[in-house]
């Protein structure tokens, strides 16, 4: 068992951080960019979003969805999905898992976060999360804190933190589906991506169901 | 030589040799080589088109207007009488031609239900603000350029009622006197782009409102349907008018009779369109009632029914099936107002009175009902769903099992045409049908149900709720619906159809329809939005001159949505047809503000698609097999053969082409 987690520690190791002139000032937040790739059985990566954060927030843009972009704030306690052509927001909710997992965590306790993230997300939740430590490694001098996730329904995840920049590099849901960071570049992000125009409005999806629901849109059973 | 002889001689093949047009290639009786057939919902004829004068020389039209029944200012007019409504007394059974005893006009003994708001958008404060960015996220879909149109805009966010709901409209004037009638929706407070309260549309109530006897026949309306019980339907389909207190089932009360005025500037778009193009005004829903059975006789000529899954006819869970008796002590509220009739059978409720006025007929029109088949006369959801997921338990998730009835999709593919149906927000239905299959409701509720479900968990792809599954009538077949590579190649969104546009790839034949916050019905959407969506197209057409030049769009409707008719109807089967509704045909060879009287419903763009790309009718019961109307001078809107449908061609001039631009 030991050697296994290993293992699965050691497969972080082939991420690459890219300092810039902006590298992480001890007990900073950091603000950097990277890529989230989904590994399939095999290893083999395939790019699943661009994510970009300045904490306390974190800019998820989606692969092959140019219309729009994720936008979470662990502070205010938000994931949004931002839809630029149609100049409006939403709740994120469980549009993508990525917006309860890439939030900035506490290396020491990140299952608060991620239980919070969870929250934001509508993940039905009737106890506390907790996190076991597995395994710490090292790379590049950053410390990499693997944790095995528990949550209140008793589901087993595994969420990797880079324990100099608060944030999971990689992540083993459930499912048995894997993503990790890659080409990681610790830079400022300008902080214009991370706010949402005035003039944009926000959607209630409960609100447009019961519009909808006044059209023939709806097919509603039987009585 | 006339167009048909030279055409069947030696066919329309394009220079296809500079563009990405593969449907240039294919072989048409006429020089159309894509048709886009653009679908708005429940809007009627007199309705849209009822105050409205022709602008081509020596061109008529069959209106409220030119029938005296309104003056050109929506005010009633010298022959109001002719369109006024009647109640009746209780009846021991369900009829569609009320006695003439037990019927007395509303003024003489009660007033005319009023309007009412029913379910329309009180205020963006309601559940409006969350709303309103809903119809700017759609159209920034249909037309996803950066820089939103203002006007589209201002239109987006206008026309609640401020009123309270299920409450008379008193933005219409007069609303709480109006007389026994029609009545415009217009004034200080209202017009076209206001949300106005909506009505019941559906099969059974419907026959009923046309009031159909034999005994009403005359040389003009040998059909004898007088359209005029609309608002005592609506009235009392519902109401258990017995009880102490009287309980109001719905609040559909005199919506029916409103109308807009043209010849005032509303309805603005679709009259700038009839007037540079081509309106009919005998052009027909073809089945009573509402969306979901109009959309799949559009798609199959036919009606659906309840199957094993195998294409073999069974009997529906008895919650399906329809009642429409009045129930003890009522005056009219139907039994069990459900969704599927056995219509063979004339022992079951609701069939005889329909199945012998057919019989009285002089050209006694068949009814067209298979043995021991329950047709799907009202609004059910495919057993498909938007992602080709088929459901597992169609009676308990009440879904209307896998279709085998054949689809014009199906004889284009056999003739290797292309052709799509193009979805409003259908991409987003697809995320969110993906999302019902893994959380498990795909499999156990009904489509609607587990679709919103996932919108709430997805917002994202929240506007999927918005698409329109029982509009498409390819979501019920399984040829196309349970064959993915055949839901890949033909079951596309509004984004594709603009696309395919843009890049010359559009497909011979194109079905559009807007969402269901674009598609102009009445308390969830607005005329003027469908306007929108239909601009869109038309602009996106506009940019392509030579896509243009050989291309026709019809705009239509899916059904009149309940709006009262003043216009003749030809009962063709026990399905239909129901009253009018507009059809504006636009191209190079259908110009100058013409009026086409000849009869047609939604089957006869199937013999359009059929008679240019040479194809057969598509099944041996289909209504594609009735033959072009006879129409005759002294009688213009009554086919000398009945029952026959026009397949459209006689709106055109194809060996005059007039080019013009759609709406600038």
């Amino acid at each position: 068992m030991r050697r296994n987690i290993s293992r699965r520690t050691t497969a972080v190791l082939h991420l690459a951080w890219l300092f810039s002139a902006a590298a992480v000032a001890q007990g900073q937040p950091p603000s950097f960019s990277a890529d989230i790739v989904s590994l399939d059985a095999g290893g083999a990566g395939q790019a699943a979003a661009k994510l970009q954060v300045a904490n306390p927030k974190a800019r998820i843009e989606m692969a092959g969805a140019a219309d729009g972009f994720f936008l979470s704030d662990t502070d205010a306690g938000t994931a949004l999905f931002v839809r630029t052509a149609q100049r409006l927001y939403l709740d994120a909710r469980q549009s993508t898992p990525f917006t309860r997992i890439f939030v900035p965590v506490d290396p020491r306790d990140p299952c608060r976060q991620w239980q919070a993230a969870a929250a934001t997300a509508g993940v039905p939740s009737t106890g506390e999360w907790h996190c076991e430590l597995i395994e710490r490694a090292s790379m590049n001098h950053h410390e990499i804190i693997e944790y095995r996730v528990v949550r209140s329904d008793g589901q087993s995840e595994y969420g990797w933190v880079d324990r100099t920049m608060g944030f999971p590099v990689k992540w083993q849901a459930a499912d048995g589906k894997v993503f990790v960071l890659e080409n990681i570049v610790l830079q400022a992000q300008p902080q214009s991506l991370f706010s949402i125009p005035p003039d944009y409005r926000k959607l209630d999806p409960q609100a447009l169901l019961e519009r909808i629901k006044h059209s023939d849109v709806w097919a509603e059973p039987s009585k | 030589m006339s167009f048909s002889l030279l055409a069947a001689t030696v066919g329309f093949a394009d220079d296809k040799t500079k563009d990405n047009d593969a449907a240039d290639a294919v072989k048409t009786e006429s020089p159309i080589k894509h048709v886009i057939i653009l679908i708005g919902e429940n809007r009627g004829t007199d309705h849209t088109f009822g105050v409205y004068k022709p602008k081509g020389k020596h061109e008529t039209i069959s209106n409220i207007l030119s029938k005296g029944i309104v003056n050109e200012d929506g005010t009633p007019g010298p022959n109001f009488s002719l369109a006024q409504q009647f109640m009746v007394k209780p009846q021991p059974q369900y009829y569609i031609g009320a006695p003439k005893a037990a019927k007395a006009a509303y003024g003489s003994t009660g007033q005319m239900p009023q309007p009412n708001t029913n379910g329309a958008p009180i205020a963006q404060g309601e559940s409006g603000a969350p709303f309103v960015p809903a119809f700017l996220a759609e159209l920034a879909v249909v037309d996803p350029s950066p820089d939103f149109n203002p006007l589209t805009d201002t239109i987006l966010t206008t026309g609640f009622t401020m009123l309270p709901a299920n409450t008379v409209d008193t933005r219409i004037p007069n609303a709480g006197v109006l007389p026994n009638g029609p009545f415009v929706l217009q004034g200080p407070n209202i017009s076209d782009d206001d949300y106005t309260g909506d009505m019941t549309h559906r099969f059974y109530q419907a026959w009923q409102q046309s009031d159909c006897s034999v005994a009403n026949a005359t040389k003009a309306n040998p059909t004898g349907c007088l359209n005029d019980l609309f608002p005592f339907v609506m009235s009392t389909y519902d109401l258990n008018d017995k009880s102490v207190p009287a309980v109001q089932g719905n609040f559909s009360e005199g919506n029916e009779m409103g109308f807009y005025d043209a010849e005032q500037e509303e309805a603005s778009t679709l009259k700038t369109l009839a007037d540079r193009f081509s309106l009919s005004d005998n052009f027909h829903q073809s089945f009573q009632g509402g969306t979901g059975a109009n959309h799949f006789m559009l798609g199959t000529g036919d009606a659906g029914f309840w199957s094993d899954g195998n294409g073999n006819a069974i009997t529906p869970p008895a919650n399906q099936i329809a009642n429409p008796n009045p129930a003890p002590g009522t005056t009219n509220k139907y039994t069990a107002d459900n969704n599927f009739t056995n219509c063979s059978d004339f022992t079951q409720p609701g069939i005889a009175p329909i199945v012998s006025y057919l019989e009285a007929l002089p050209y006694r029109p068949e009814p067209n009902c298979a043995t021991a088949h329950y047709y799907m006369v009202d609004n059910t959801n495919p057993g498909f769903y938007p992602n080709g997921f088929r459901a597992p338990s169609p009676a308990a998730q009440a879904m209307i099992p896998a279709s085998p009835v054949r689809t014009i999709g199906d004889a284009l593919n056999e003739k290797n045409i292309s052709w799509a149906y193009f979805g409003g927000s259908y991409n987003d239905a697809v995320a969110l049908s993906n999302d019902a299959v893994t959380a498990g409701t795909a499999a156990t509720l009904n489509s609607s149900t587990a679709l919103g479900e996932a919108a709430l968990a997805d917002p994202a792809h929240a506007l999927g709720v918005a698409y329109c599954q029982i509009c498409n009538p390819f979501q019920y077949a399984t040829s196309i619906m349970g064959n993915p590579t055949q839901r890949a190649a033909h079951i596309k969104d509004t984004v594709d159809l603009l696309a395919d546009i843009q890049a010359d790839t559009l497909p011979s034949v194109s079905f559009g329809k807007p969402d269901g916050l674009l598609d102009g019905h009445p308390s969830s959407s607005k005329i003027d939005l469908f306007e929108a969506y239909v601009q869109q197209v038309l602009d996106a057409l506009e940019a392509h001159p030579k896509l243009k030049a050989e291309t026709v769009v019809f705009v239509t409707w899916d059904e009149a949505g309940g709006y009262w008719d003043s216009g003749f109807i030809q009962p063709i089967d026990f399905f239909g047809d129901g009253p009018r509704i507009p059809l504006l045909t636009l191209s190079e060879y259908s110009t100058g503000g013409t009026v086409n009287h000849t009869y047609a419903d939604h089957v006869s763009l199937l013999k359009f698609i059929e008679r240019n790309w040479k194809l057969r009718p598509l099944t041996d019961r289909s209504r594609d097999n009735l033959p072009n109307p006879k129409m005759r001078e002294d009688q213009p809107y009554v086919p000398g053969n009945m029952p026959a449908l026009s397949d459209l061609f006689d709106i055109f001039d194809f060996s005059h082409a007039v080019k013009q631009p759609f709406l600038e």
